[in-house]
């Protein structure tokens, strides 16, 4: 016992040695052998691959090193405030949601890197995701990947049901419906298509497709327009389709929808009924949900081109539905030590050989010179179709206040039992203003 | 020593009851069924409630032994036959988790040995001498504990940043002990006055030194105490994440952020439920092994009155 | 007696010195910081080095004047009295019980407490939030297999089951601790005096009425004013409930309010007179159990 105890004690003492050492380095003169800059990626998104890339590239061009730090999506926000602010412990380049730009580009986190706009890509530069990271016309956020949302629908129940694929938004707001009423494999609570309660990022669509929009930049602020015609033709079709379409629960969200359009296969043990865990013809998700998405082959799923198709959300117009862009943008903190390294990097990222190694891994490059890069199977296809329309959040300084409040998530989960939507919408309108323009 | 021997000896005596017990009809029926029957049902009754209570954690653990595509059918498997430690395998193969323990263990053993010290002494403050403060310290020590920690942090960050103690397992230890001490005192109050003096100063006049005296008499006595208040801040170290994201970087994370970033990680892509359960129980089992160890002592810890206010 | 020897000593006082110490130094400038912001204009800019404005007392008047914060601490206080009350109702229980049975089931049940005592919270509720799923939930198939219309249902997306799923999750974390402290209690209750009591005809109401609770009152109420000050504070477990579903305007707690007044909308200032706010109404919730406890401590 008392030796177990020491090799705890050892290892106790190791690491707070350890950590003790690593303290923030003094800053000297830049761009010489042994400086170091640190970027924060969000998540896993970046392969590793990628990650050696940037560092070896890094290395090589400016003899300093590049130290990557892998932050959490969930608490990203947190570091972002607290540390960002702090010359000695603050990222040189980060990566940051493309939401979360607008407040931390107002609130002065980022330097101003106008001049290299051109260099980094200029106007081929994912439009949407620059405005973000843009402040009165100066740019502070660039693009650093997109992702979108498409249709992943099951091909053999919407056969069942006599349903072609639709090619436009009104074919398939009927087509679900059907689906859903026709219910062909008669399993219980089964939608056409499944859309959570708060699940606003998917459902916006409708809004948007109908030419309708959260908000609007007028005359110096930003003005919520949920009450517009457009708006609310769109909000009527949601009701519809959270009526008769989906059966999801008013408070879901969008995690792992994906389990809702496959099969669960037999148990393995003899005689087992069969288990479906089937409750959906078809959903809108992020494009590498499809990884998760497919017949079971031991403990993992392999898509199955004869029941499964994936393709984009289909406007009215012959253009798909617009979609939110997913994805992040990338800049260089106001307060960093090493303003001309930070913006070396900055070179690499935008360079034609990270930005194809970006597309070859399934990431929207942020320059769409590079789009090629994705591929041309089925899903690249519909990431690149769907994005094409894609658009963002406002980039109001008050919308991560916005989010923070869930005030779309209550908007949205609020829509299958209204009796009066444009009340609803008004009502909602009000919230936005009041935190729209807060800085 | 305690209010409640005093109580005990005045308040309730048998002669209470006699007059305010009148025969009762629950008393008959008591006598009419063997105590024998009451005994067993009370037993089973016990091991239902502790199966109930200890389930959540079973589930756990069966689950951190299937694969996902099982855990995903509507029907639950209730027994991990056919299971493995694949689940494990996955969890560990990055190899970030023996960091995380080995950070974790580090924060919450300095937290353990400084705030025991600090409150041992002053518990010995407060239950040995009277003093001008006395009364405003212990309010203190219980008012502190009321506040609210969600908006501490940014300052608390700026304070660890002046101080040089960002990134450093001190920082965050102090930060820790501070929260924990309040409570340990309290605790660790009814223990000291427990010991007495007279004790101690009685085997210093055998020849012992103080020294001697102190870990010869006083401390066996103080040790349940020390232990019941010892696994207080233990939990309470191992199980804090907000303090630890602020004043750690990315790449010293604890093992609740460790377990937190493998959650999200795991719901970006697909959430896998076995691994996910593995990973939970990886950060569960120091913790029960830790809790199994000291169980005898940390119950007769309580017993010997430690909470006793 | 040692008491009296050593009133004008300065050992006190340095005995106190280190916990003192280091309580002033973690909290002492966050506490102070906290109040000077709380009388500021503070959001994200501030916080990059723009120059805070002065404004007195005006985020504590929008605070009150806003009807969303008197919701959020009426529904605190209702979740914290409930909660507090079930955990010292069950607590209570199972230290009888314990009490009650042998040795083989006293410590089986210990182990299962413990099981659930020293499970980490993120791992905690990781298991919980599954079993309450409302697709594969265990829940939902339990009741569903006796027969109950549970299949699909969720217990989220309604308040008041919400705030169901959310206290048995907290009562399942705190209960232990409480049968542990007050099972260490009972131990001080003298089977001789019990057993002169049931001869002499008391029932079990009137044993625990009239002997054991007045010999387990003091643990009673420090075990209760933790409850208090643990239940009000609430925050991970309401915050990672309400991640998987809900409305959460409909489920803020004060703990997940000053969340997401502060690192959610960046409004530091707001934030922090609320967390003003709720140490001022703690303080004043507790004040009878602290009065008790003072009392019993100069008494000691």
């Amino acid at each position: 016992m008392k030796r177990k105890f020491a090799g705890l004690t050892a290892v106790a003492v190791t690491s707070a040695l350890l950590l003790a050492g690593c303290s923030p380095s003094g800053s000297g003169s830049e761009g010489g052998e042994g400086d170091e800059i640190t970027m924060w990626v969000i998540g896993g998104d970046t392969p590793d691959a990628l990650r050696e890339y940037l560092k070896t590239e890094f290395n090589e061009k400016t003899g300093a090193t590049l130290k990557i730090e892998e932050q959490t999506w969930g608490d990203i926000i947190t570091n972002l405030t607290t540390k960002l602010p702090d010359a000695n412990n603050t990222p040189d380049v980060t990566e940051i949601g493309n939401t979360q730009s607008p407040t931390f580009t107002n609130a002065g986190a980022f330097l101003d890197i106008s001049d290299m706009y051109d260099e980094l890509g200029g106007d081929d530069l994912l439009q949407s995701f620059v405005e973000v990271g843009e402040v009165d016309g100066a740019n502070y956020t660039l693009p650093y990947y997109f992702g979108s949302r498409y249709v992943f629908a099951r091909k053999d129940v919407f056969a069942e049901a006599g349903v072609e694929q639709p090619k436009t938004l009104d074919e398939f707001n009927s087509a679900v419906a059907t689906i859903a009423e026709t219910n062909p494999r008669s399993i219980e609570n089964f939608s056409g298509f499944w859309l959570g309660g708060q699940d606003w990022r998917n459902g916006i669509s409708w809004i948007f497709a109908n030419g309708g929009d959260i908000a609007q930049y007028q005359d110096g602020e930003w003005v919520a327009t949920l009450d517009s015609p457009e708006s609310l033709t769109g909000l009527e079709q949601l009701q519809a389709i959270y009526q008769t379409a989906s059966k999801a629960p008013n408070d879901a969200k969008d995690e792992s929808i994906w389990t809702y359009v496959n099969d669960s296969d037999k148990r393995g043990e003899e005689g087992a009924e069969e288990q479906t865990s089937l409750g959906a013809a078809s959903i809108l998700a992020p494009g590498w949900a499809h990884w998760s998405i497919g017949d079971l082959d031991g403990e993992t799923r392999v898509w199955n081109d004869d029941k499964f198709a994936a393709y984009p959300l289909p406007g009215n117009d012959g253009k798909p539905a617009p979609v939110f862009a997913g994805g992040s943008n990338v800049g260089i903190s106001a307060k960093t030590q090493h303003p001309e390294l930070a913006k070396e990097l900055m070179r690499i990222i935008f360079s034609e050989e990270y930005q194809t190694m970006l597309g070859e891994n399934g990431l929207g490059p942020a320059n769409s010179k590079f789009t090629s890069s994705l591929g041309d199977d089925q899903f690249a296809k519909a990431l690149i179709d769907s994005a094409s329309n894609s658009k963002l959040t406002p980039a109001a300084p008050g919308w991560a206040a916005i989010e923070a409040k869930n005030i779309m998530e209550e908007f949205f989960s609020q829509i299958r039992d209204a009796k009066d939507l444009e009340a609803l919408a008004k009502d909602t309108n009000a919230k936005l203003d009041a935190l729209l323009n807060q800085k | 020593m305690s209010t409640t021997s005093k109580l005990s000896g005045t308040q309730i005596g048998p002669a209470s009851i006699e007059m305010t017990a009148p025969l009762s009809v629950v008393a008959q029926r008591g006598r009419s069924t063997p105590r024998r029957l009451t005994r067993a049902l009370l037993a089973v009754l016990g091991v239902i409630v502790a199966a109930v209570w200890a389930f959540p954690v079973y589930w756990m653990i069966n689950s951190s032994m299937l694969p996902s595509t099982v855990l995903e059918q509507k029907t639950p498997t209730l027994l991990p036959f056919g299971g493995s430690f694949k689940n494990f395998t996955a969890v560990l193969s990055s190899g970030t988790f023996v960091k995380s323990l080995g950070l974790s263990l580090s924060i919450a053993l300095i937290t353990v040995v400084v705030c025991l010290l600090f409150a041992f002494l002053a518990a010995l403050a407060i239950s040995r001498f009277r003093f001008k403060g006395r009364r405003s310290f212990v309010l203190a020590v219980l008012f502190i504990q009321m506040l609210p920690a969600e908006g501490l942090f940014i300052a608390q960050y700026k304070l660890m940043g002046t101080l040089g103690l960002l990134n450093s397992v001190i920082g965050v230890s102090i930060v820790y002990i501070a929260a924990v001490v309040p409570f340990t005192i309290w605790m660790l109050r009814g223990f000291v006055a427990g010991v007495p003096a007279d004790l101690e100063e009685a085997a210093m006049v055998d020849g012992l030194s103080r020294t001697q005296a102190f870990l010869r008499i006083t401390f066996p006595l103080l040790a349940p105490g020390l232990v019941a208040s010892g696994v207080y801040a233990f939990l309470q170290a191992w199980n804090e994440f907000t303090i630890a994201l602020v004043l750690l970087d990315s790449s010293h994370r604890t093992l609740p952020l460790w377990l937190r970033g493998f959650i999200q990680e795991s719901a970006n892509r697909a959430i896998n439920w076995g691994e996910v359960m593995a990973a939970s129980t990886l950060v569960a089992i120091p913790v029960i092994v830790f809790f199994l160890f000291v169980q005898g002592r940390m119950t007769s810890g309580m017993v010997s009155g430690a909470v006793k206010g | 007696m040692t008491r009296e020897r050593s009133r004008r000593s300065l050992a006190p006082y340095l005995l106190l010195l280190p916990a003192i110490g280091i309580v002033l130094l973690a909290l002492g400038y966050p506490i102070f910081w906290q109040l000077l912001t709380s009388m500021q204009k503070f959001g994200l800019a501030q916080q990059f080095g723009q120059p805070p404005e002065w404004v007195w007392f005006a985020n504590y008047r929008t605070l009150f004047a806003d009807s969303t914060t008197w919701v959020v601490v009426g529904r605190s206080i209702v979740f914290c009295l409930v909660t507090a009350s079930v955990t010292m109702i069950v607590g209570v229980g199972l230290a009888l019980l314990m009490r009650a049975v042998g040795t083989v089931v006293r410590v089986i049940l210990q182990i299962a407490l413990l099981l659930a005592w020293a499970t980490p919270v993120v791992a905690a509720m990781t298991i919980w939030n599954w079993m309450f799923d409302w697709n594969r939930g265990l829940v939902n198939w339990l009741l569903s297999s006796f027969g109950l219309p549970f299949n699909g249902h969720n217990w989220l997306q309604n308040p008041l089951s919400f705030f169901f799923v959310a206290m048995i999750i907290v009562v399942w974390m705190s209960v232990p601790f409480v049968a542990f402290s007050i099972y260490a209690g009972l131990t001080q209750v003298s089977t001789e005096v019990l057993e002169a009591a049931q001869m002499d005809g008391a029932t079990p109401g009137q044993r625990l009425r009239l002997i054991i609770l007045p010999i387990i009152k003091p643990v009673l109420g420090i075990v209760m004013l933790l409850q208090i000050i643990w239940d009000l504070r609430v925050f991970t477990q309401i915050k990672l409930l309400q991640d998987r579903g809900s409305i959460a305007s409909q489920t803020d707690v004060l703990g997940t309010y000053i969340y997401q007044l502060g690192i959610g909308s960046s409004d530091f200032a707001m934030a922090s007179a609320m967390s003003i706010f709720v140490l001022i109404l703690t303080v004043l919730l507790s004040w009878p159990y602290v009065r008790n406890l003072l009392k019993e401590d100069e008494a000691a």
